[in-house]
């Protein structure tokens, strides 16, 4: 569903993040990313929905060519993809609510955004989301007053909300603590098998990625230098991964 | 401490090893100070005993007495709006005409001058340079100077004073806002952006939530400034209550221009009051 092609990225201060990173993603894969900090990850996944315009190389998703894209066109893919993020991200001075709707805007013409004036339908699906993510007695709190567990499940509720075929995930957990973690990812993974959404997430801890992680892709210095089934990662592939020096350590244990 | 370093046979650190005596920098900084202020005291003339203490009873005494009846209209000819509290009004209102006119400018105008919006193209990266290049200038002057001017080549009057004062304002209330722009957070626009949302959209979501309290917060501490800056405009040329306190002064009227300045410092204990409650409720 998800094709990339030679896809460098350098910043216009000279880094190069990405270097000729070619990948195929297949419909109901969740893809975990990982690699050490300043390897590509972020740049990588804003590279496939474009809020980081890649130097080279392509990106096609669902036959649709995304570097390609203008204006118009470039906002109906993006719709498809929901993107959630470390920090949240979320409009901290609105309430909970406005944030999930904003999640159709993407749907919705300049007009009727200006007006405030949300669709029955959409408002129905803010609500049923909401309450998919276990958020519903927050609805008229403001985004700010949440727990970050609380907040990522507004970004998950609002990324829901564009009912995407692809989730991008950067480090979503990497603000949260362990078994926050887990009852975040436990979102990304129920969405992955029961609505079919494909996952891309960047991870910090390999505990996770094996946890969570139908396939690995690791970065390094902007490279694929492994792509492959969780379970394949062994203390060798480990150290080419992260370096001679590293030691892996766990998350702790999936609270349930 | 330096002792430290020196019983260990280290480097002691410059700023150490350093005593009053031998300290250059501090003695020519205090000496400079010295000569200053000596040649401040005989350039200025400046002597407590020049300073008329024969008369301060008196004053104080009439002082002590404000004639409450300049609140009112003074003859049939006068209206209230020619006594001290119908001035006072009026004053109160040449701030607030004055800081709205400046919010109207100042308002498109900072995004032109906020740093994270223009510096990704060399025309809007010269466009932010003049905006804010003119925000400073405007900032710089004086307003009393500003209201002088105006006084000058408008006549004296109210509208001398809400001009100058707008002009000042669209300086200081730009540099507020551009700076409120440049404090705002990426990451909701980067979020709202991945939905597929359009540029306006992305401002209607992402900016606007971030700018309607500290730019109201930002008005009502200038509307608070300038309602207090009014009624010294009118000193100077700018209308107001200013200008009949000033009368006043000159006729030795004290009793009246105690009552007028009670009527200032009333006004601006309670606009200070209001102010900080609104801005404490925005935070
Ligand atoms: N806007 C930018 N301008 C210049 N260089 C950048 C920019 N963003 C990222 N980089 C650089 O690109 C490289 C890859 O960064 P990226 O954020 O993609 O890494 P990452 O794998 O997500 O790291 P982390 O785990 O710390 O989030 C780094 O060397 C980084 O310094
Ligand atoms: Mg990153």
């Amino acid at each position: 569903m998800l094709v990339i092609q030679h896809l460098t990225k350098v910043y216009p201060n000279g880094t190069h993040a990405l270097d000729d990173v070619s990948l195929d993603v297949a419909s109901g894969e969740f893809v975990v990313l990982i690699g050490l900090s300043g390897s590509g990850k972020s740049t990588l996944l804003r590279c496939i929905n474009r809020l980081v315009e890649p130097t080279s190389g392509s990106v096609v998703f669902d036959g649709q060519d995304v570097t390609a894209a203008g204006g118009g066109e470039l906002r109906r893919i993006r719709r498809q993809m929901g993107m959630i993020f470390q920090q949240f991200n979320l409009v901290k001075r609105t309430s909970v609510f406005s944030n999930v709707l904003a999640g159709r805007l993407g749907y919705r013409t300049t007009v009727a955004t200006f007006s405030g004036h949300a669709s029955r339908d959409d408002v129905q699906l803010a609500f049923e989301n909401l309450q998919r993510v276990g958020i519903l007695d927050k609805t008229y709190q403001r985004a700010d007053a949440l727990s970050g567990g609380q907040q990522q499940r507004v970004g998950i509720a609002r990324a829901l909300m564009q009912k995407p075929r692809l989730m991008l995930a950067d480090e979503p957990v990497a603000s949260l603590d362990p078994a926050t973690s887990h009852s975040v990812m436990k979102y990304l993974e129920e969405i992955n098998k029961k609505d079919d959404i494909t996952v891309i997430c960047s991870l910090h801890f390999l505990s996770l990625a094996r946890r969570y992680g139908t396939r690995v892709v690791a970065l390094n210095a902007g490279r694929v230098v492994f792509d492959g089934a969780p379970a394949e990662i062994d203390e060798r592939r480990f150290k080419e991964i992260y370096g001679e020096d590293a030691v892996e350590v766990e998350i702790g244990p999936v609270a349930s | 401490m330096a002792d430290y370093f020196r019983a260990r046979g280290l480097a002691v650190p410059p700023e150490l090893d350093r005593h009053w005596y031998t300290d250059w920098r501090r003695l020519i900084t205090v000496s400079t100070a010295l000569v200053v202020l000596g040649i401040g005291f005989q350039l200025t003339d400046f002597d407590p005993r020049h300073l008329q203490f024969d008369y301060a009873p008196k004053i104080l005494a009439q002082l002590a007495r404000p004639d409450v009846s300049v609140c009112g209209p003074q003859n049939e000819y006068e209206t209230w709006l020619d006594g001290a509290c119908g001035l006072m009004v009026v004053t109160i209102f040449l701030g607030i005409v004055a800081t709205l006119i400046a919010v109207v400018i100042a308002l498109p105008l900072s995004f032109l001058a906020a740093r994270n919006l223009m510096t990704g193209h060399p025309v809007t990266a010269a466009i932010y340079t003049l905006v804010r290049f003119v925000f400073t200038v405007m900032r710089s002057i004086d307003v009393l100077i500003v209201v002088i001017l105006a006084a000058v080549i408008f006549g004296i009057g109210t509208a001398a004073g809400i001009m100058a004062l707008a002009f000042h304002n669209v300086g200081v209330i730009g540099k507020l806002y551009s700076e409120a722009i440049e404090g705002i957070e990426t990451g909701p626009i980067e979020a709202i952006t991945a939905t597929g949302a359009n540029r306006l959209q992305v401002i209607w979501t992402a900016v606007v939530p971030q700018l309607v309290n500290p730019f109201i917060s930002f008005t009502i501490y200038r509307l608070d400034t300038n309602v207090r800056l009014a009624p010294i405009l009118g000193y100077v040329g700018g209308g107001g209550i200013g200008v009949m306190l000033f009368q006043n002064i000159q006729l030795l009227n004290y009793r009246a221009t105690s009552f007028i300045i009670l009527l200032i410092i009333a006004t601006v204990a309670v606009m200070d009051f209001l102010s900080a409650q609104v801005r404490k409720r925005l935070a």
